[in-house]
């Protein structure tokens, strides 16, 4: 575990350069420079852009100033997803800064939530924390805690505090020794190719014989194209916290160390680059 | 350690390499600068006033030097507030982290007990069981020599049975072969009784016819 505590640390601390620039019919005022900032993985956009909010907001008349979204080569950017996985699926293959594109007008109802506070974001990670709980230990661990537990665990994840966080979220990460693990692994797998959002079903970590779990398992069982067969070349990535697991890690062990601080494993799986 | 964790270490420290640390330095003193920025412009508009020149340094300058120390002040302090956290979190993670060694020291305790128990259970199972078997197989070995004097027992049966039925057949032959005898005697003695009969039949007829004769002789005689 204390070599393990470096991968939860190197989890937390992960970022992406980004490029904010405004959209270029929303300029009004003054010319906007475009704002730099590294973003970390495991946030959410709309808590960590306050500073983009108030550099762009110089250069938009305040009449025209709705709700602040973000999109990417066209795409709204969905603010309850975390930044690492908006950033796995849409840009993990491009060339660094990730490039998006502010926008204060013309809210796309039908492809984001609104996001008018941190309260929202605060709801919606707890909500997920609790699901994911549910899935763990049935709620009990969760349930256990007291509200100034679970908004530690919330302000950790605001003010960008490993220790903070980790102080009440490695509850959340144990389970009784004769289990072998949580009840069920928290997971959603998303895929560029489909309508469909992402693929949450329920799955232990242990066969019924006692065989461990894998990487591997989970996506044969619940998306078995991800997987190359004996002789066909790889046709998918299978991206989580950015990296390519091998598919023989234990799931158990990547719920309890990759899993983003909403305590579940987002698992990306795109088609392989072809250049 | 596994394949597997080495794999996803090196991955991550790949990963930080190239999408983190290039542009970490670049993007902290953009940060920075800006920040800079942002507050001379607000002390700017804050001091309006005309300057005096003292030994080359004009009021706003001080003003400046003031502000900005304050600023800076402002975030030490934010900083060692943070560290201050920082420390009591660790510290609770490390009562945290002794407790848990306590514990588990406790379980590997019991552990051990339980493990050196069921060594000796296991010694004297081991020993029962040896035992055992040696009883096994010495009833297995008093099986195959019963079965065996069975198998005997049942071929001198048969042999005896055989022997049995050979006398007897023998032995009806001898009584067949008496009866038969007895049967040609009987038959014989019947003929010869017959042939006895006949004659004592034949003799008391010429007697009577004598005895006939001579009353009639003797009658005569008489007369």
């Amino acid at each position: 575990m204390a070599d393990d505590k470096d991968v939860l640390r190197d989890v937390w601390f992960g970022r992406i350069p980004t490029c904010f620039a405004l959209y270029q019919d929303e300029v009004t005022e003054k010319e906007a420079e475009p704002f730099y900032l590294l973003l970390p993985r495991v946030s959410y956009l709309t808590l960590v852009t306050d500073k983009v909010k108030k550099h762009f907001l110089k250069a938009v008349k305040p009449e025209d100033v709705e709700e602040m979204w973000f999109e990417y080569e066209g795409t709204p950017l969905k603010w309850h997803y975390p930044i690492g996985v908006l950033f796995d699926l849409h840009a993990s293959n491009t060339a660094l800064p990730w490039s998006i594109t502010v926008h204060f007008k013309n809210f796309p109802e039908r492809d984001l939530l609104h996001c008018l506070s941190n309260s929202v974001i605060e709801a919606h990670f707890m909500s997920c924390i609790k699901e994911a709980d549910a899935l763990k230990h049935k709620s009990q661990v969760i349930n256990d805690m007291q509200k100034k537990d679970h908004k530690q665990l919330w302000m950790g994840l605001q003010n960008d505090k490993f220790d903070q966080f980790w102080a009440m979220n490695r509850k959340l990460m144990e389970y009784p020794t004769e289990e072998g693990g949580f009840r069920y692994i928290p997971f959603r797998i998303y895929q560029t190719m489909s309508d469909r959002p992402f693929i949450q079903k329920l799955f232990r970590p242990v066969s019924p014989e006692g065989h461990t779990h894998t990487l591997g398992d989970l996506l044969k069982e619940m998306y078995p194209a991800a997987i190359a067969h004996d002789g066909d070349s790889r046709k998918f990535q299978v991206l989580i916290q950015g990296i390519e697991p091998l598919l023989e890690t234990p799931l158990q062990w990547l719920s309890e160390h990759l899993s983003h601080p909403d305590n579940f494993l987002h698992v990306c799986v795109l088609p392989v680059p072809t250049d | 350690m596994e394949t597997w964790r080495c794999h996803v270490r090196a991955e991550l420290v790949q990963r930080d390499g190239s999408q983190r640390d290039p542009y970490a330095g670049v993007f902290r003193s953009l940060s920075e600068l800006q920040e800079q920025f942002e507050v001379r412009q607000q002390i700017w508009e804050d001091v309006q006033s005309p300057s005096l020149d003292q030994d080359g340094i004009t009021f706003v300058d001080l003003h400046l030097w003031l502000r900005e120390s304050e600023h800076l002040n402002k975030k030490l302090s934010q900083t060692v507030s943070d560290l201050t956290s920082v420390l009591y979190f660790k510290e609770a993670e490390l009562h945290y982290w002794q407790s848990q060694v306590s514990r588990y020291r406790q379980e590997a305790l019991s552990l051990a007990r339980g493990s050196n128990t069921m060594k000796a259970t296991l010694n004297q199972q081991e020993f029962t069981l040896e035992r055992q078997a040696k009883e096994l197989s010495a009833l297995q070995k008093e099986h195959t020599r019963l079965r065996k004097g069975m198998v005997e027992a049942w071929k001198e049966k048969g042999e005896l049975l055989q022997r049995w039925m050979e006398e007897k057949k023998e032995e009806a032959a001898r009584v067949n072969k008496y009866n038969d005898a007895q049967e040609r005697w009987r038959r014989l003695a019947r003929r010869l009784k017959k042939q006895l009969r006949g004659e004592a039949v034949k003799s008391s007829e010429v007697t009577e016819v004598n005895m006939t004769n001579g009353g009639k002789e003797a009658i005569s005689k008489l007369e």
